[in-house]
């Protein structure tokens, strides 16, 4: 046990640091940069049932301190994963989460059933109810608290897996939202993927995105993500994964103290790949210099 | 494997060689000398996210990388305006680069930014001594920049050159000198296509190097696709620019 590991509910963690689904694909790119084994944990690109194309056109929009997206979960498809990448994943060093992502209740139900057997090579399932950029399933399911409630229970009676869900910003009551969640039975929320946004070419007079909107992600959302995270601590007893704009150090101790068990990385990769390394050493020179334990941060935020 | 770095490097040359199109040079020894033509770097300036440029040729000993930044957003226009000196971040090199060693004389096409991957590419098949015909295409005599006496050049004007676009360059070539050649051509996708329609009209192979709005560079956020032709439901595959790429076989892209 080292000053940095953690614990998100049994599952023990080396390091707070995950790296976010869809900003890492399945670990091969970034390992060419940094050994992923300094990690907590990976979580996998959002996979489907059906290999996905994703969205056509232009995909990215930078903006002020973020960018915006509309990839539309392009991914090889669950079965491809199986059998071409998971091995790979386990043998990372770090904890492997897998993103379930789908349309419909059906195809969730159709994706935990497929990768419940590999349990002793998953540490945990990261269900998506909140990718932006599909017509249907993962955000217009996870907007409803009452939905979200109903395929966490679903899933959770197909699996022993600790389940994650992954919630999206774009309500207005994150809190009843981390509460279905915790009452159908999951293991831990993560918050947040990204925001709905639009960028526009005010020469063409057209959005950015072919897909007119995308997710914002980056450090604009942080205090998005820290407030979120600050609230559903004060409600919930499952544990929470924050993401949202962390770059440094100092940003995943802001999510601790909010009330976060352990982080995501994301954006920052696309723009410093091996940034994980750079905060590895800065959380662990912070707890040195504190004489803490990285874990007795969460939720030690003292609100006015 | 060697692992790959971001670089904290000094850029110690710029100069412009039009109005809006500077050339610098960048000290970077590890990248510099890995690095082969088709590639790109990611450059950092103060917006979020890195600018991918081709690289335009490595010094001859071997430490420094040069890359043509042609202004298009308020990104390389910062860029643009860098000076000797300055401090800057950098993932290099990125991509695959074209294949020069299957064929035993090649002919390169280039216009717009396309210019500086060809020229690196040019110079690298110089010194390896093969057959090599440069047809560079630009829109006027202004434009013109990277140019040897020994190219086909072309401009839309006619005021440099043939008039016409690189196809009235290609079509000057006399192809009995030009045993087992490929075509490599970078630039604008309207000269792509051309180049290798005209390629496969002439039973050449064709590669391109593709540009798409990248994210990361590296392979991980699948924004820069690029469509290509596959045995699948859904009969293409999206292909990522930055790391399947940049580089494809002009018959696999879906133009």
């Amino acid at each position: 046990m080292s000053a940095i590991s953690v614990k998100v509910g049994q599952l023990d963690l080396k390091s707070p640091l995950i790296l976010a689904s869809g900003t890492c694909n399945f670990g091969h790119e970034l390992s060419e940069y940094y050994d992923l084994s300094v990690l907590g944990g990976i979580s996998s690109k959002g996979l489907t049932i059906k290999p996905r194309a994703g969205n056509p056109g232009v995909r990215v929009a930078e903006c002020r301190a973020g960018m915006l997206n509309s990839v539309g979960l392009q991914n090889p498809g669950v079965d491809y994963f199986i059998a071409n990448d998971l091995e790979y994943m386990t043998g990372l060093g770090c904890r492997v989460i897998v993103n379930v992502a789908g349309h419909s209740e059906d195809d969730y139900i159709a994706m935990v059933t497929k990768l419940a057997p590999y349990k002793d090579k998953i540490d945990a399932l990261e269900i998506n109810l909140s990718c932006p950029n599909v017509k249907s399933g993962c955000m217009s399911i996870g907007t409803d608290p009452h939905e979200i409630e109903k395929i966490t229970s679903l899933l959770r009676s197909l699996t022993d897996i600790p389940l994650w869900i992954k919630l999206t910003p774009n309500v207005t009551d994150i809190k009843s939202c981390a509460l279905a969640a915790q009452k159908g039975g999951a293991d831990a929320v993560v918050l947040i993927n990204t925001m709905l946004g639009m960028a526009v070419d005010i020469r063409t007079r057209r959005p950015v995105l072919t897909n007119n909107t995308g997710g914002y992600s980056g450090p604009a959302i942080k205090p998005v993500a820290i407030r979120m995270v600050s609230e559903c601590y004060q409600v919930l007893s499952i544990p929470i994964i924050g993401c949202g704009g962390i770059e440094c150090a100092d940003d995943v101790l802001e999510f601790m103290i909010a009330g976060a068990s352990a982080v995501e990385i994301g954006t920052a990769s696309l723009v410093h790949p091996a940034c994980p390394v750079d905060i590895t050493a800065d959380l662990n020179k912070y707890c040195e210099d504190n004489s803490i334990e990285l874990k007795d941060l969460t939720g030690t935020l003292q609100l006015w | 494997m060697t692992q790959k770095k971001e670089y904290t490097c000094k850029v110690v040359s710029k100069e412009f060689l039009t109005p809006d199109t500077a050339y610098i040079g960048i000290d970077c020894p590890e990248a510099a000398s890995s690095a082969v033509p088709g590639q790109f770097v990611n450059i950092s300036c103060s917006k979020f996210l890195k600018r991918p440029f081709g690289v335009a040729s490595v010094s001859d000993d071997g430490k420094v990388l040069y890359v043509g930044i042609k202004v298009v957003g308020k990104g390389t226009e910062e860029l643009s305006g860098i000076e000797a000196g300055t401090e800057i971040s950098m993932l290099a090199p990125l991509g695959n680069g074209f294949d020069l060693e299957s064929y035993d004389s090649y002919i390169l096409v280039s216009g717009g930014t396309g210019v500086f991957p060809v020229n690196f590419t040019y110079e690298t098949l110089k010194v390896s001594g093969k057959k090599v015909t440069v047809v560079q295409g630009f829109r006027n005599a202004s434009q013109v920049i990277l140019n040897d006496p020994s190219f086909i050049l072309t401009t839309d004007e006619g005021d440099a050159g043939i008039k016409g676009t690189c196809i009235a360059g290609l079509d000057t070539i006399d192809l009995n000198d030009h045993p087992n050649a490929a075509v490599l051509c970078v630039g604008p996708k309207p000269m792509m296509k051309a180049t290798g329609e005209w390629a496969e009209s002439h039973g050449l192979k064709c590669f391109v190097s593709m540009e798409q709005r990248m994210g990361c560079g590296i392979g991980i956020c699948l924004c820069c696709t690029v469509k290509t032709k596959a045995d699948n439901e859904d009969g293409y595959y999206n292909k990522r620019c930055c790391k399947d790429g940049p580089v494809f076989d002009y018959a696999e892209v879906i133009w």
